[in-house]
């Protein structure tokens, strides 16, 4: 199909290694962007540079950041004291919407998972204890609360609490403005053992 | 619970088949191979979606049919459901509950069936794994968060072996299995208190006096009475803890639920290395039974009753004691390649299953 035109073919292989892109869609892709005017298709191109270009790693927290050290950490109005501990970067964005935290943030970059061959040591936690020595009194654990999240919280407040640090880990339980009749069985569980007195 | 309406379509040796039961005991009979088992099948699956045997969809479609559909009437305390499950060659599974499409797990919440047959003995005779599923299947239906915690507490089982294989500290993970296993070791002692003695009641009538024990031996040890899920999370961290070395070197986890053995003794000897054929029967049919009687009082109905050629390798004081233990069930259905006995045809009805068909049903 593609004998005609190789370069196609490559660039539909390419695109149909995203996630999420089937051979199908990619090759669908690659048509419509050979339709484009050259200056839009340079733009995608470009722009897809750019980001490899001028996006990294924070140094500190290892957040994704156009600068080093990133947004949140050379923000001097935040509370330097409180360290927000999330696998992705992904979570970190959400974690940052709560109202009523403005702490820094610290990202794993994952979480145990033997399964996949990831052990503590291919995770982000030597920055982390480096960061415990500028005078951290808390370190809230926000992984997720599946299996492999909470593995990773029981292993890091493992290694916290001997330091005398604080460490806390965001309660399980219901979604705010949800049903309960449409709430799962354990979740509802949960949320009445975490229950508290009002 | 009572069917009273059941007609298969292209399901197992039936093209078509009607069937009018009476409310209480139904008897099929007829030679071997004649699709007496299929009836049950097809009767487990409008109740609860599935085959009693394990069969997969397309195994249960006939021969030359492109699909099967079974569908009938189902009456419950509170009213009167049309129930109909349909599945095509191409994979599509449709289960309607009084015309309006319906999820398999909605019938799990209305529907209770327990089938009794010849299969079961591997509960009694065979190894420690046949008996927790049997575990995990039947507690699954008393409690919908057991089934979550089982899921879960595999997948902890998993990452902590693959720790364990490749040098990792298997710890945190242990702290999680230990959570989760502690919760599904209560559900197990909490189920089996309660079934044991039932099951050793039904082994005493069908017997007429032999007695049949069960005991849960959890990997993590702690007492049969205990109530107590802190306890029992503390005392598995604690075995986790003697077994290190032995599980560093095997590189697989050693305590925990996935490690647990339910001991039946027959008489006060171990039933699996002791037992009988018949004995093993005897006891697998009184632990369905007892299962049986558990879920009439949690659902507060009687759930429909499947017995599978339960009277062969019962000697005839077994087979009078089995009967007289029908009159506490609802309705019910039950195979028999051989005449059936004189005391079970005067109250029941029965049909007789012949070439691909059933006679007596109208």
């Amino acid at each position: 199909m593609f004998k005609s035109a190789a370069s196609i073919e490559k660039l539909a292989n390419r695109l149909a290694r995203l996630p999420g892109i089937g051979r199908k869609s990619a090759t669908r892709l690659a048509f419509h962007i050979l339709k484009l005017s050259r200056e839009d298709a340079c733009e995608l191109a470009d722009s897809i540079r750019e980001v490899k270009d001028k996006v990294g790693f924070c140094s500190i927290c290892n957040n994704i950041s156009e600068s080093d050290p990133c947004r949140i950490c050379s923000d001097p109005q935040r509370k330097q004291d409180v360290i927000c501990v999330v696998e992705e970067t992904s979570d970190a964005a959400a974690m940052d919407k709560v109202e009523g935290f403005d702490g820094l943030f610290h990202i794993l970059g994952g979480c145990l998972s033997p399964l996949d061959g990831i052990g503590p040591d291919d995770l982000k936690i030597m920055g982390l204890m480096t960061r415990l020595e500028k005078g951290v009194t808390e370190v809230i654990i926000a992984t997720n609360p599946n299996v492999e999240g909470e593995a990773t919280a029981v292993y890091l407040a493992r290694l916290l609490r001997p330091l005398g640090i604080k460490v806390t880990r965001i309660a399980r339980g219901l979604p705010v403005g949800s049903d309960l009749e449409y709430a799962d069985s354990a979740t509802l569980t949960r949320a009445m053992e975490g229950r508290q007195e009002y | 619970m009572i069917i009273s309406k059941l007609k298969a379509t292209g399901f197992r040796n039936f093209a078509s088949a009607t069937l009018a039961p009476a409310d209480g005991s139904n008897i099929f009979y007829g030679d071997n191979g004649s699709g007496k088992t299929n009836l049950l099948e097809a009767i487990f699956l409008l109740c609860l979606g599935r085959s009693h045997r394990g069969a997969t969809d397309t195994i249960m479609v006939q021969d030359e049919n492109p699909f099967y559909r079974v569908e009938g009437q189902i009456k419950t305390t509170d009213k009167n459901y049309e129930v109909a499950i349909a599945f095509q060659r191409d994979g599509r599974k449709k289960v309607q509950i009084d015309k309006v499409s319906a999820k398999l797990s909605e019938l799990y919440d209305l529907f209770c069936a327990v089938a009794v047959g010849p299969e079961d003995s591997v509960i009694i005779s065979g190894s420690p794994s046949a008996r927790r599923m049997f575990l995990d299947i039947y507690l699954s239906q008393f409690r919908k968060l057991y089934l979550d915690d089982l899921t879960q507490y595999r997948k902890a089982l998993s990452q902590r072996n693959a720790a364990l294989k490749q040098g990792h500290d298997p710890s945190p993970f242990g702290t999680i299995l230990a959570e989760i296993g502690a919760r599904i070791i209560l559900g197990r002692i909490q189920f089996l208190r309660e079934l044991a003695i039932s099951t050793s009641q039904f082994y005493g009538n069908i017997s007429r006096g032999r007695s049949l024990m069960l005991r849960y031996e959890p990997s993590v040890p702690c007492d049969d009475d205990t109530d107590d899920l802190k306890l029992i999370t503390e005392r598995f961290l604690e075995k986790l803890d003697q077994v290190r070395i032995r599980e560093q070197a095997v590189q697989t986890t050693l305590v925990g639920p996935h490690r647990d053995e339910i001991v039946f003794s027959i008489d006060n000897r171990p039933a699996r290395s002791h037992g009988s054929q018949g004995e093993w029967r005897t006891a697998a049919i009184a632990l369905k039974l007892a299962v049986y009687q558990m879920l009439r009082e949690k659902r507060r109905m009687p759930p429909i009753l499947l017995l599978d050629e339960i009277f062969a390798e019962l000697d005839q004081h077994r087979v009078g004691g089995l009967i007289e233990c029908f009159g506490q069930f609802g309705q019910l259905f039950l195979t028999t390649a051989v005449e059936p006995p004189a005391a079970l045809s005067r109250d029941g009805r029965s049909f007789r299953i012949g070439e691909n068909r059933i006679e007596g049903s109208q």
